[in-house]
């Protein structure tokens, strides 16, 4: 009852095509879950039926509703940024600003104005005149303001420059998330939001390929830095990944015998993305 | 009803041309009113001057009608195919409005605002067209321009047609926003091709016109027949033309309307029963559009 996101047997067809092949999943209140796969894994199919925007096969609960029948009442308690480019051009950023607090019950019109007057963005101004980093900036002040449990983000940051995704993850952290508050996201820029993170979700053609906390990644999966003398007692212990490196090979190890990997070399947490590439370089590229 | 309010206006913010195109047709009025040339000399009699300041007053409001006409069916065409183009259907699916709420604004800013919004430009225009003629002529016509009997009429007579429009105009309405919540492009052709693909058929396989002629009859020549009656007599008694329905006076646009005959109509109600189903399958279809 208390999770967020409850999904069993997700599933959604193209035609005769899976996109999303009978996902489980829950997430807790409290997380920031970032949903991870390759292009075409079904992320966004996922993130979709989440919101309410396609129908799908399979049970699935967000705040304890249906989605795709209850989306408009959902959505008081859930609030997306499916893409920064999707402001419409011709609004004002004032009119969005009032348009918002006219229909949404839980948005806090006096936050999204502090929101924008860090950000020095006329309220007068079009949206189609404002740059790619300050769209960014008014729809993300649009729905920090917004009193929501559940926050969905789907590559938030495509397009924006280094500062621009910093500012962007940065506003998220200090001035949103707090522990009433649910993040999922997907991006592609794995390495910039691997400290943010407490659970990944990695897809892989349209199926879950890992779930778990970022706490137990860090006690199931190792990587071991192993020289060209030890490789092959590194290889016996059952690296399900090797990874060729300037002199020594990457060994990833999961639910293996701490003590007998140290013996073979420097043993480390992996990177989410080492983990990502490690966990997908299986399946045919 | 406070979101169809915010709903409404925001129709109104992103389709400026709702007012615009109106305020501009008033502003060439009000300039050929003020400029142009009016060879007044053949009407003399009495009854004419009557007859040419209130054909004035109506010509004008048929110019309003059709160009509002031809622009609700375009907005209508337009706007739920416009969201998904620029994707902007992603920022107003992210908001708590649900999507009958958001076809059914569109429907009544069709079918009521726009039309309420060219009813008013229509009638400053012709307030403002009559005191500038009776101004510059300083003769009978302005006089004739300023007949408060005549200009109630009329207003009568415009608002009764806009309600009557919406209603038998629903199922066209309904239909050209089914396409626009459903082509992926080329919407105008998709809304045109299906019906006349339609007439082709029956017309191969049954070898009859009902479908032509039920499509005719809808767009440019039922509506009047139906929510009016005599309408030539009518309106010719109405700005007191020789000819007109026994020219009684005082001339009457009651006379005119017959709201009793269109509400018991077949054909009114079989077409607000088709528009509800095709609003309703337009709303189904908005539902599940994401993007183009």
């Amino acid at each position: 009852m208390t999770s967020i996101i409850e999904a069993r047997d997700l599933t959604k067809r193209y035609g005769a095509q899976l996109a999303v092949d009978h996902a489980s999943f829950t997430i807790q209140p409290g997380r920031i879950v970032g949903l991870i796969g390759p292009n075409g894994a079904g992320k966004t199919t996922v993130l979709r039926a989440v919101l309410g925007l396609a129908p799908y096969e399979g049970h699935l609960r967000v705040l304890g509703r249906e989605p795709f029948h209850e989306r408009a009442a959902l959505l008081n308690e859930a609030s997306f940024i499916a893409d920064v480019a999707v402001l419409p051009g011709w609004l004002h950023v004032d009119q969005a600003i009032d348009f918002v607090a006219g229909v949404h019950p839980r948005f806090r019109r006096e936050r999204a104005r502090a929101l924008l007057e860090k950000s020095r963005i006329a309220p007068k101004r079009r949206i189609r005149d404002l740059s790619r980093g300050m769209k960014t900036q008014v729809h993300l002040a649009l729905t920090m303001a917004i009193d929501a449990r559940l926050l969905v983000l789907d590559e938030p940051t495509l397009g924006l420059d280094l500062l621009a995704r910093r500012n962007f993850y940065d506003a998220l952290v200090t001035d949103y998330m707090d522990e009433s508050r649910t993040i999922l996201v997907t991006t592609h820029q794995v390495e910039e939001i691997e400290n943010l993170l407490t659970d990944l979700l990695f897809l892989d053609q349209g199926r879950i390929v890992l779930d778990a906390s970022l706490e137990e990644i860090a006690s199931r999966y190792a990587a071991v830095a192993v020289g060209a003398d030890r490789l092959p007692d590194a290889r016996a212990l059952g690296p399900f990944h090797e990874r060729r490196a300037l002199g020594r090979t990457m060994l990833y190890f999961e639910n293996a015998d701490r003590a007998a990997l140290a013996e073979c070399g420097d043993v480390s947490v992996p990177s989410v993305a080492d983990l990502f590439v490690a966990k997908l370089a299986g399946r045919a590229a | 009803m406070n979101e169809y309010l915010w709903l409404i206006r925001r129709e109104l913010w992103e389709n400026r041309a709702i007012w615009i195109v109106p305020s501009a047709i008033g502003a060439v009025m009000v300039l050929a009113a003020l400029f142009g040339h009016v060879d007044v000399t053949l009407m003399n009699a009495a009854p004419q001057q009557g007859a040419l300041g209130g054909v004035l007053l109506f010509a004008s409001g048929v110019v309003f009608l059709l160009v509002m006409s031809a622009y609700s069916a375009w907005y209508l065409l337009d706007c739920l195919y416009a969201e998904r183009r620029d994707r902007s259907i992603l920022f107003w699916k992210s908001l708590p409005i649900s999507d009958a709420a958001t076809v059914l604004s569109k429907l009544l800013t069709a079918l009521l605002v726009i039309p309420l919004v060219y009813f008013a430009a229509a009638d400053l225009t012709t307030v403002v067209i009559a005191f500038i003629v009776s101004v510059r002529a300083r003769s009978w016509i302005g006089g004739a321009l300023w007949n408060p009997g005549q200009w109630l009429q009329l207003q009568a007579l415009w608002l009764y047609l806009i309600a009557t429009m919406a209603v038998w105009f629903l199922p066209l309405a309904g239909w050209l926003l089914l396409v626009s919540a459903w082509a992926r492009r080329a919407a105008t052709l998709w809304s045109i091709l299906p019906p006349l693909a339609a007439i082709w058929a029956e017309r191969a396989f049954f070898g009859t016109d009902r479908l032509a002629r039920v499509f005719a009859d809808r767009l440019f020549t039922g509506y009047p027949g139906s929510a009016l009656r005599n309408l030539q007599g009518s309106l010719f008694a109405l700005f007191g033309l020789p000819g007109g329905a026994a020219a009684t006076t005082p001339i009457s646009v009651w006379r005119l309307l017959d709201p009793v005959r269109f509400m018991a109509s077949r054909a009114t109600w079989i077409g607000v029963a088709v528009g509800v189903a095709l609003t309703a399958a337009a709303i189904r279809v908005r539902s599940r559009a994401v993007e183009l």
